[in-house]
């Protein structure tokens, strides 16, 4: 039984996870090949919400509520890494006027 | 109906996603993105999640978002220039990249679910429903995310102070 | 004090004086080595006296050391009038000879003082270990240990690069000894299945009797053939420590050694140990006929041999060396025949009569400031009158004149090969046995007559001689007073009188096997006559080797045997051994050993590059982690 019924008409399920799967790829991308940090954590939060729609869409299909309960913790855990993560990248920015993360390479050998 | 919505939102979704990832000025990108959070909002309502739909778009889309873009703007546009110092890069996560599509892919085409719980269905994913479930199934999470924000808060005041004095 | 205290106090003093003198000797002042080195010597010859009053005899075991399965090396000493006798010649002898050395040793610093007492010792604890041990396992600790205390001994004035290399030689022809002795007692474990004497003894006791080609008429669980095979490869450990032929060749080296070691070690005490050992284990010996033929002709040979060599050496202690070869020979005859009580009354002559000679050698050396040459000496019976007397005692004995001691053993050793009934062979081994002791006579007035006699050589070192000191002489003059009266031990020799060693050893190697009759005892009397007639002419001094450089020649290079043996055995294994090195150990193992490291070292390098401190390089390998482990999960998913 892989439909679901919304609003009258049946979707595939498999549908909504390639659409999540397309857009947590894009994310993957767009954390390995760009240089700007803050679009680095963009990219994160794509992947999250990709992971959300996962989550939602299972809950959906399988008719239980902890699907939506753990994509409302997802989301609160996302909102305070990406505070922490723009703090850290505030200070960076501040004292070193960075704009590329190549050259945060120190740890390097 | 409904399969017109999904597909208008999915492809919103997914330009947004390519927006994201494409544009040279950063606020360009969180723009996008916040197109992308509200394009899944809509979906997260077909798929009766009325709670999560909101809150998609009150806590992330209005909040997050807005942090970033409080960022940029205190940081000054930037543009990413050059082609960086690492040249293989960028082949090879597109490789592994659609590989891992390739996966994802093969995974969810060929899912069997077990049978769906017994649920009402007009009960489920309203604002009752969650709040039942997060307040006497899932309290203790609930308490701990709590406790994670004020954590996040308190880091990010102490990580952004301008003198090491202050605080 | 119980017999079993006893007799482990006989071990442990010695090795309390051995521990004592390397822990603190030389730092305390040397009037305590003085006392703790032969002190303990002469402690532990008291114990064996009470022993030897209270007739003490038993199988005493103190703990097990090894206990595995039916594997059991028990350490227990066995207490027979053998053990007791081998015991009061270890203490007895070596008191004296360790007191003497207190006198010898005088001008060594502090600390190589103390060292030779200790090593002396350790020496004294080995040897009574070595005759005391109850089964084959300690009898074998005993003769290594013993092996490396001549070893430390011979190359104690290791500062002298011939004593050195002489102590090596000694040490590895002793060890191939010492693994003939371990196949031997592997051999023995197999067919007794312990390594006990009482056991292994008890077992073979119904066929003690059997000699000769008799077919015996018990049937055993273990054939002869091993018991031969195991009694040969005893001989080889025997030969080794006895310094018979063919591994005889480190025992003039020793000479290398101080004179109270060579006295000790290689004259009354660890070179009997191939005799000790034929005797202990008499009961395989006597099964096992034709080893035991074995040693006895290696015995005479080797006699025959050594005497011929004493005849050319210049050397005072190299002569009496050859003479200790030639004698022990005598020992080895007799015990190969069967007449083990005349084999042990010649051990037991021969340490009083040789440690005697070996001293007053000594007393000599010591006066003439460490010149050892014979030709050098000449005319000290008029400088050195007690010791001289001393030396005239010991050589009389050695040549086996009436009425010293060494008379009545060597002859009940000849009366006994020339008696003994239905056997041709033993008969040649008389004849050998008697021209030995001709040549006896001969090389022994030789050395007498060089050193004591006539004028002083215009080469001697000292023009005035002083007699030795009393710690250095009263040893000297009771050996003298032993050889003298020794014989009245055992007259045997005569046909009449006293029997006190046959009776006391009886019980432990067996009674006297047949008797001789008067033809012998003539022959006894011819023998020594002619003997004492060589002793005399040897005055004449006639150089009888311008009539023949070539024998001249084989003699002084000991019959080419050290050239034969470099060039077989040494110089071929030092070719291996170079080989090995060069081609084997450097290019493979150090190479093994060196590139482990280095590959390690090459790796860690490339693995290194990993760690670019690039963020994005981190995060491309998380993703590629995953997608590696997603697609091997789906594919056994897929699989199965």
């Amino acid at each position: 039984m892989n439909t679901l019924n919304i609003g009258g008409s049946q979707l595939d399920t498999s549908w909504f996870l390639l659409l999540s799967a397309i857009l947590f790829v894009l994310g993957a991308v767009g954390v390995l090949v760009r240089r700007n940090p803050l679009v680095i954590l963009i990219s994160i939060e794509l992947m999250l919400n990709a992971a959300n729609l996962t989550l939602v869409t299972f809950s959906r299909q399988l008719q239980n509520l902890d699907g939506q309960l753990f994509a409302l913790m997802s989301m609160t855990v996302a909102a305070a890494e990406a505070v922490v993560g723009l703090a850290i990248l505030v200070d960076i920015f501040r004292t070193r006027d960075v704009e590329d993360v190549d050259e945060l390479s120190e740890l390097r050998g | 109906m409904a399969i017109a919505v999904f597909f208008v939102a999915a492809a919103m979704a997914v330009l947004g996603g390519i927006g994201v990832v494409t544009f040279r000025q950063p606020i360009r990108s969180v723009l996008s993105l916040v197109l992308v959070m509200l394009a899944l909002s809509v979906l997260f309502l077909l798929l009766s999640a009325q709670f999560i739909f909101a809150v998609q778009i009150i806590v992330y889309a209005g909040a997050v978002m807005v942090l970033f873009l409080f960022v940029i703007a205190l940081l000054g546009p930037a543009r990413e220039l050059g082609r960086g110092r690492l040249r293989f890069q960028t082949w090879l996560s597109a490789l592994f990249v659609l590989v891992l599509l390739g996966l994802m892919w093969s995974l969810f085409q060929g899912a069997h679910y077990r049978q769906p719980d017994k649920t009402d269905m007009s009960f489920f994913g309203t604002v009752q429903s969650i709040a039942v479930g997060l307040f006497t199934t899932y309290l203790y999470p609930f308490e701990l995310t709590s406790i994670l924000l004020l954590v996040a808060a308190i880091g990010a005041i102490y990580l952004s102070r301008k003198n090491i004095d202050d605080l | 004090m119980s017999n079993q205290t006893l007799a482990l106090l006989i071990l442990i003093f010695p090795a309390a004086g051995a521990i004592l003198l390397a822990g603190r000797g030389w730092r305390l002042p040397r009037i305590f080595t003085v006392l703790v080195g032969p002190g303990v010597v002469w402690a532990s010859f008291v114990c064996v006296l009470a022993l030897f009053a209270g007739k003490a005899a038993g199988d005493f075991t103190y703990w097990t050391w090894i206990k595995s399965g039916t594997f059991e090396v028990p350490f227990n000493l066995l207490i027979d009038n053998l053990s007791i006798f081998m015991c009061l010649v270890i203490t007895g002898v070596g008191g004296l000879i360790v007191s003497y050395a207190v006198g010898y040793m005088e001008h060594e610093d502090d600390p190589s003082y103390a060292r030779f007492f200790c090593y002396m010792d350790v020496f004294i604890f080995s040897m009574l270990l070595l005759v005391l041990a109850g089964n084959f396992v300690f009898l074998i600790t005993g003769w290594a240990l013993v092996g490396l205390s001549s070893y430390l001994l011979i190359g104690f004035w290791y500062q002298r690069h011939s004593a050195v290399v002489a102590a090596r030689k000694a040490f590895v022809m002793n060890v191939i000894g010492d693994v003939g002795m371990i196949l031997g007692t592997f051999i023995v474990f197999l067919d007794f299945q312990s390594v006990r004497f009482g056991d292994v003894f008890r077992a073979l006791a119904p066929r003690a009797n059997c000699q000769g080609t008799q077919v015996c008429a018990y049937r055993f669980f273990f054939d002869t053939g091993s018991l031969e095979l195991a009694a040969f490869l005893f001989l080889v450990g025997a030969v080794a420590k006895s310094a018979q032929l063919p591994l005889h060749t480190w025992l003039p080296d020793a000479m290398e050694g101080p004179t109270p070691v060579s006295a000790l070690i290689h004259a009354a005490t660890m070179v009997t140990a191939g005799v000790y050992l034929v005797g202990r284990l008499h009961p395989i010996y006597d099964v096992a006929v034709y080893a035991h033929g074995a040693v006895a002709i290696v015995g005479a040979v080797t006699a025959l041999f050594a005497a011929t060599i004493a005849i050319v050496q210049t050397d005072i202690k190299r002569v009496l060396a050859y003479s200790t070869m030639s004698q022990i020979g005598y020992m080895f005859l007799a015990v190969g025949i069967g007449a083990y009580t005349a084999g042990f009354f010649h051990l037991l002559s021969h340490a009083f009569f040789k440690a005697l000679l070996f001293m007053a050698a000594g007393n000599v050396i010591h006066a003439m400031h460490d010149e050892q040459d014979m030709r050098k000496y000449g005319g000290l019976w008029n400088q050195m009158r007690p010791t001289s007397i001393a030396f005239l005692v010991g050589s009389l004995s050695l040549v086996g004149v009436f009425p010293f001691v060494g008379f009545f053993s060597k002859e009940q050793i000849l009366g006994a090969a020339f008696s003994k009934p239905d056997d041709t062979v033993v008969h040649f081994l008389w004849f050998i046995g008697f021209v030995t002791a001709l040549i006896t006579g001969f090389y022994t007035g030789r050395m007498w007559w060089l050193s004591f006699w006539g004028k002083p050589s215009p080469q001697r070192p000292v023009e005035h001689p002083h007699e030795a000191p009393p710690v250095m002489f009263v040893p000297v003059a009771t050996l003298a007073v032993l050889a003298t009266v020794g014989g009245l031990l055992q007259t045997k020799a005569l046909g009449f009188g006293t029997d006190e060693v046959s009776n006391f050893l009886s019980s432990a190697v067996g009674p006297e096997r047949w008797e001789g009759g008067g033809a012998e005892i003539a022959l006894t009397l011819l023998t020594m006559l002619l003997a004492a007639a060589l002793f005399v002419w040897a005055m004449r001094m006639r150089p009888w080797t311008a009539y023949a450089p070539w024998a001249q020649r084989l003699l002084e290079r000991k019959y080419y045997f050290d050239e034969i043996y470099d060039a077989v055995f040494v110089r071929p294994l030092d070719w291996v051994a170079g080989f090995l090195q060069r081609d084997v150990e450097r290019p493979v193992i150090d190479a093994a050993v060196v590139d482990t490291g280095a590959l390690a070292r090459w790796s860690a390098g490339e693995l290194s590059l990993t760690q670019s401190g690039y963020f994005r390089n981190y995060v491309l390998v998380f993703v590629v982690g995953v997608v590696s482990i997603a697609g091997v999960l789906l594919l056994v998913r897929a699989l199965t």
